[in-house]
């Protein structure tokens, strides 16, 4: 349980029917009536690779799973997987990616490894390999005292874990996880995102479907940004963050009650939720700002602040317009 | 670890298809659906044969001596009952209970064909519904003294009975979106089957109309075919019940495919 070492991608542990396992995305467009839930999206993530899909509730990340899975079909565009039209054989759609849902596993009636090992063997996996498998995966993420267990008498972390097990044991060649962390404790969570480096070290894409930008900073090694239905930024966490290289975050925790100060003109459009006060600086004005913001709280219009570089989340709250609307719903 | 995880982590590498898979899925299906029963079959075996049995006994209760007649209609019928309530009632009440707690998607995303989805759910329907349908008969056949005579022919009537009960189920279930009119509608099955099929009495006792509208649903059929394998004598239209159900069964298995195999 130590960290991976980097690996190569290998070929060997497969009997590939082809080599070619890129997962692409092509113009897909997807209407229910006049709402266009995924339009025009193009994205393509190669075998070893953990690929993030953000974006806020409704942009249309789920509709995009739900086609490759097999759930929907395109109202236009391709999704393959290698040689495999995932839209014209949804058999080969299923058998070829592997999904943990959102929402918790069916899994009341049945004991633990019981359930892992069915999950394997119905994903195609011989009796031998999915027990081996299981219980690698078990000690792996630390469940071993629930191995036994009936599904209706765990926690929601732990159910998830075994959800999480039940998807990877016998992984697909793309293995989609939506939001795989949630309830899940600290220490297993870094256990669990070991797990997702070993899906991509060993060939399998990974599609990360998640609201969590600071985790998914952390984890992936590139991300789509999805905002009404259209992909709206594509990269790894650098280069989306590149725009906001020069600048810096001012953050001030408000005294309760007090009213938004008014901001300096070196500070851009401020965002208040609750008492928490955030707007974007540059580099250069790091030093006015700080005077500023030490001012503020020795007059007791704050209590405290933070000057620090600007995150992920940053990005994904200006590519998502996020910012404007809560400025706006701030400023009403 | 990291050779432990090395030497069990295998990802398909490429589709799987053909009879040898088909059978590995169907078994493997049969035991995903046993096990996630695991906690209701005490329960649903105990209700099985509450109502059948009580069928059976409750009946006599209605007359002061039960003409024989009656007896045997009951009993005849009561297994048809049996065998629909698991596949038709409470498939697709599960199926209303899936999509209400979220699983329907991780269950329908499982890489398992849709004949092997059928036939694995038909297998275990088939396994909730025989026992108390026999255990019914058994204990008509002491309170009664029956002149049961069992022929060969019972097995493709109770194969036929439950599948196109299931089918029909299995159908509504996934075709309807809507888990509470999936309940509505069940509800609405079980008051045809209990109250206005001629399923438990003779056709004879029913209106004209009602008759003649069962002739086209499959609930009378299935009676006939039950109870000409179960009774001796003559038994008048059995080839015609035959055709009319497997003509349900197929159409029914038709719209259970596509329903299962819809993607909006």
């Amino acid at each position: 349980m130590t960290d991976l070492p980097p690996q190569p991608v290998p070929t060997a542990p497969f009997q590939a029917a082809t080599d070619d396992w890129t997962f692409r995305v092509e113009e897909l467009t997807k209407r229910f009536g006049a709402v266009v839930a995924n339009d025009t999206i193009a994205l393509r993530v190669e075998p070893g690779e953990v690929y993030g899909l953000l974006g806020p509730n409704g942009a249309g990340k789920s509709t995009l799973v739900k086609q490759t899975i097999g759930l929907l079909k395109p109202t236009s565009g391709r999704i393959t997987l290698g040689p495999f039209d995932l839209v014209a054989d949804p058999d080969a759609a299923r058998q070829l990616c592997s999904y943990l849902p959102q929402v918790p596993m069916p899994i009341e009636s049945f004991h633990v490894t019981e359930a892992i090992e069915l999950a394997g063997r119905i994903r195609g996996g011989s009796a031998k390999d999915v027990s081996a498998r299981a219980a690698s995966l078990i000690d792996a993420l630390d469940l071993g005292e629930w191995r036994n267990a009936l599904g209706q008498g765990l926690s929601g972390g732990v159910r998830r874990l075994v959800g999480f097990c039940m998807a990877i044991v016998r992984p697909g060649r793309v293995v989609i996880l939506d939001e795989p962390t949630n309830d899940v404790d600290p220490l297993r969570r870094r256990l669990l995102w070991e797990e997702v480096r070993a899906l991509g070290a060993h060939g399998c894409a990974v599609l990360l479907v998640t609201h969590n930008v600071l985790e998914a900073e952390k984890s992936v090694d590139r991300l789509a940004v999805i905002h009404k239905g259209r992909l709206v930024a594509e990269g790894t966490p650098s280069s989306m963050k590149a725009a906001d290289r020069s600048q810096l975050r001012l953050q001030l925790m408000l005294t309760p009650g007090m009213p938004t100060p008014e901001l300096p003109r070196w500070a851009g459009p401020p965002v208040r939720v609750g008492n928490n006060l955030v707007a974007t600086i540059a580099e250069t004005d790091a030093a006015t700002a700080i005077a500023w913001a030490a001012e503020q709280t020795s007059v007791g219009v704050a209590e405290e602040y933070a000057l620090a570089a600007m995150t992920l989340e940053d990005a994904y709250i200006r590519l998502t317009s996020h910012m404007s609307n809560d400025e706006d719903d701030e400023g009403d | 670890m990291t050779e432990t995880r090395a030497a069990t982590l295998v990802a398909p590498g490429t589709v799987e298809r053909g009879a040898v898979h088909w059978w590995h899925e169907y078994r493997v299906m049969v035991r995903w659906h046993l096990a996630s029963l695991r906690m209701w079959l005490v329960t649903l075996t105990i209700v099985q044969l509450m109502a059948g049995v009580g069928f059976v006994l409750g009946i006599s209760l209605f007359f002061a001596h039960i003409p024989t007649t009656a007896a045997l209609f009951v009993s005849t019928g009561v297994p048809v009952i049996n065998l629909l309530t698991v596949g038709m009632i409470l498939g697709p009440q599960l199926v209303a209970d899936q999509r209400s707690n979220g699983s329907y998607e991780y269950l329908r995303s499982m890489p398992v064909s849709r004949s092997v989805a059928g036939a694995a759910w038909y297998t275990v329907c088939l396994l909730g519904g025989v026992p108390a349908a026999v255990v019914a008969l058994g204990v008509a056949q002491l309170r009664y003294g029956l002149a049961l005579h069992v022929s060969p022919m019972i097995v493709p009537a109770v194969l036929l009975t439950s599948f196109t009960g299931t089918m029909l189920g299995y159908a509504l279930g996934h075709a309807i979106a809507s888990p509470m009119a999936t309940r509505m509608v069940t509800q609405l099955l079980v008051f045809v089957v209990f109250g206005f099929a001629p399923v438990l009495y003779p056709i004879s006792q029913m209106p004209r109309w009602l008759g003649a509208l069962n002739w086209w649903l499959p609930f009378r059929h299935m009676a006939v075919v039950t109870r000409a394998a179960l009774t001796s004598g003559g038994h008048a239209g059995v080839l015609s019940a035959y055709v009319v159900l497997v003509l349900w069964a197929i159409v029914c298995a038709a719209l259970a495919g596509r329903a299962l195999g819809r993607r909006p």
